[in-house]
């Protein structure tokens, strides 16, 4: 499994994302609920830069009668159509074929140590065809 | 290579005009209102932002701005440069709202100064770039003097209307744009942009809707409204030089009214008479459809077979929309589309339209 390291100090700040540049890829990183979250900077829509341009935003809800704000904010808004993808999981809710790559990202010791192996999801999902936007 | 025929550049405020400006315009451009000039504008807003968030530094606009500003250099490094762009055509974003403006002398007055802005802010400076001409669409001598003044300047590859009007663009009223349009050789190209907003009509018929998901879905109502007046008023016999190009108004919705017009046009046509042909005719020879924002149902195939009718390979062009939310990367969206689609609308039909050279093969 290829993997690269960098600095525990690129840890973005909750609330943020930063992007690194990984093997030819640019992969966002996000620090939500104690962990660290890869996603490739690429909307799987069409091709936006997710990460780099993109804003995390909360998950707003109704059941028809009440809206509610979800905390915190988990999803990841596309800079140029603005749909919402789950930091957690790739998903977007209004889109069940559009999934964003994600790579699995870990701290080890002073370092955060990304995959380069896109984490294979159980469902299939709408991807770019290519890495050139990554 | 791509010709993206729909970009839009605007002034970061009104006030970038007036030195632009006749002597009157300039006045009401500086001191009307409490610190000059403003524009009508819409009363829905994009709930998370109708412009393309990495084309601005939102830390730095200020509150309620509509408009961010971006420079030639942001263009051609999201756009001209890395999609081949042979040829762009800037679209106005604010400077849409002048037809619909109550007063018309200062609608031409604006127009005037927004075409030479552009000339001297962005024209010149990049050669891919032509202007869509801005002219008062309520006042049609006006617009055509306007447009027989860039007539020899060749910045401007189109005539600019918005789909808010005040009457439907084939009324005789308009005969004049139409004329000098077609004497000078430029396209009519009338873009979605104000419906419901100043003097326009409304949206639809419908009444007046609540959110912008609904003034967003539906605004493609006024260019149908545009097409099928101009189409019934036989503009395209009476101007046969005379081409339109219907922007960002959808694509799917026009087959519909077409097949629907023509099955009118069969029973009713002792009322059109100038209208000879059967209308969706008019359209192969006269008529070209920008494509953003592309439908996108989830079966691709789905839109292959309700555009086949549209003959989208003669009449579809290419627009990005740069840079608005909704842009349409060249790469990705040509993809949903059928293989022998896409070098006519990524480039041919346009380059025929603009008269743009295509390079040889090498």
């Amino acid at each position: 499994m290829r993997t690269l390291r960098f600095p525990r100090s690129a840890v973005p700040a909750p609330g943020q994302v930063r992007t690194v540049e990984a093997g030819g890829r640019r992969i966002g990183l996000v620090w939500l609920d104690g962990d660290l979250h890869g996603l490739a900077d690429a909307c799987p829509h069409r091709g936006a830069p997710l990460c780099s341009a993109g804003t995390l935003v909360h998950r707003v809800e109704s059941d028809g009668r009440r809206v509610v704000r979800r905390e915190p904010a988990d999803q990841l808004r596309c800079p140029w159509h603005k749909w919402d993808f789950d930091v957690r999981t790739g998903a977007c809710a209004e889109a069940p074929r559009m999934r964003v790559r994600r790579y699995r990202v870990w701290l080890e010791d002073d370092e955060i140590v990304v995959s380069l192996a896109p984490v294979r999801d159980p469902t299939p999902a709408a991807e770019l065809d290519d890495d050139r936007r990554t | 290579m791509l010709i993206d025929c729909d970009i839009h550049v605007t002034y970061g405020s009104l006030g970038e005009l007036a030195p632009f400006a006749d002597p009157h315009t300039r006045e009401l451009i500086e001191r009307s209102g409490v610190a000059g000039l403003s524009m009508p504008t819409y009363p829905w807003v994009h709930p998370s932002g109708w412009i393309r968030r990495d084309t601005y530094d939102a830390e730095a606009v200020e509150a309620g701005t509509m408009f961010p500003g971006f420079t030639l250099d942001q263009l051609r490094g999201h756009v001209l440069d890395p999609f081949d762009v042979a040829f762009a055509l800037a679209n106005p974003d604010e400077a849409a709202c002048f037809s619909v403006l109550p007063n018309p002398r200062l609608a031409a007055g604006l127009a005037s100064a927004y075409n030479d802005w552009l000339v001297e802010t962005w024209l010149r400076h990049e050669p891919r770039l032509r202007g869509a001409l801005v002219v008062p669409a309520q006042w049609p001598e006006a617009a055509a003097a306007e447009i027989r003044r860039h007539a020899a300047g060749g910045h401007f590859a189109s005539v600019f209307l918005p789909g808010a009007a005040r009457i439907p663009y084939g009324n005789p009223v308009y005969d004049p744009i139409w004329a000098a349009a077609a004497e000078v050789g430029l396209p009519m190209a009338v873009h979605v942009h104000y419906e419901g907003v100043g003097t326009s009509g409304p949206l639809t018929g419908a009444g007046m809707p609540d959110f912008y998901t609904e003034f967003h879905t539906l605004n493609g109502a006024s260019l149908q409204g545009h097409l099928v007046s101009i189409l019934c008023h036989g503009v395209f016999e009476r101007h046969p030089e005379a081409r339109l190009i219907l922007m960002e108004g959808g694509l799917v919705g026009y087959v519909g009214v077409l097949w629907r017009l023509d099955q009118n046009w069969r029973a009713t046509r002792s009322e059109i008479p100038w209208c000879r042909r059967r209308p969706s005719e008019y359209i192969w020879d006269h008529v070209r459809f920008t494509t953003q924002p592309l439908e996108a149902p989830d079966d691709p195939q789905q839109l292959a077979q309700a555009l086949a009718p549209l003959h989208p390979e003669r009449t579809l062009i290419y627009a990005t929309d740069y840079p608005h939310w909704d842009f349409d990367d060249p790469d990705q969206t040509l993809q949903t589309l059928p293989a022998a689609w896409r070098e006519p609308i990524r480039f041919r039909t346009a380059a025929e339209l603009f008269e743009v050279p295509i390079p040889a093969p090498a």
